[in-house]
């Protein structure tokens, strides 16, 4: 059966990156979203290029800090 | 002409007027309920006014807050002026002017601590928001993965924590 695979490094300041294998097509961008609630918070999204092969992706979050 | 002037120093943090009293051994008191009982002041004495072990004709010399400053309040002729706790009875009577100049310098001194102490709290409260930050991504991220049906292995490299997520379609 196929993997799909996610790998997430949380940085010290709560900064995400992660990178996906083993996805079809967007469909890892739509996992990461699942995942980190991307909306509007990436700062780098690099296809790699395998992208349009085996559907390899991997992208930077900046986390925001924010005051209470 | 000209002129140099000096303004005193203006006593506006309770706390750091506080410490500078306690370093130049002024003994304060903050005046309570229970201090009233005990200490009287021709003047009057209000709650909060900051009691020194300094006397004079009219009772205990202390601060009390006026206009956002603490000042000293004294019989301003100095003629009875004397100190009364026991522990200080072998020290020399300050003039009013000198005890101010005193209370002012250690004051300063007091208040760059009290700066120092504001910017460790500052520097604790941003260290533990920042660890709280990283704590909550890693754990709504590792709750959401296996939610998902992602097997989660998670590892440390240095400062950074690293999620892999996997799982079979």
């Amino acid at each position: 059966m196929p993997e799909q695979k996610i790998v997430i490094t949380i940085g010290e300041e709560g900064e995400i990156s992660a990178k996906t294998n083993g996805f079809k097509g967007e469909s890892c961008l739509e996992a990461l979203n699942d995942l980190l609630d991307l909306e509007g918070t990436v700062t780098s999204l690099k296809t790699t290029d395998e992208f349009r092969q085996k559907q390899t992706v991997s992208l930077t979050r900046t986390q925001e800090n924010k005051r209470s | 002409m000209s002129a140099v002037i000096k303004t005193p120093t203006p006593f506006i943090i309770k706390s750091v007027l506080i410490a500078a009293l306690e370093e130049i051994e002024a003994e304060p008191i903050v005046v309570t309920e229970q201090v009233l009982i005990t200490y009287k002041h021709q003047g009057g004495l209000q709650l909060g006014d900051i009691l020194t072990n300094r006397t004079d004709y009219y009772g205990p010399q202390h601060f009390r807050l006026s206009k956002e400053r603490w000042i000293l309040r004294h019989d301003s002729s100095e003629m009875n002026g004397r100190i009364t706790t026991l522990s200080a009875t072998s020290k020399r009577y300050k003039k009013v002017g000198d005890f101010l100049q005193l209370v002012g310098k250690t004051y300063e001194k007091a208040y760059q601590e009290y700066l120092e102490l504001l910017a460790e709290q500052e520097r604790i409260r941003l260290e533990n928001e920042r660890k709280a930050r990283v704590e909550r991504t890693r754990v709504e991220t590792i709750k959401k993965a296996k939610a998902q049906g992602y097997s989660v292995k998670e590892a440390r490299k240095g400062s950074q924590i690293q999620l892999v997520l996997t799982r079979t379609v």
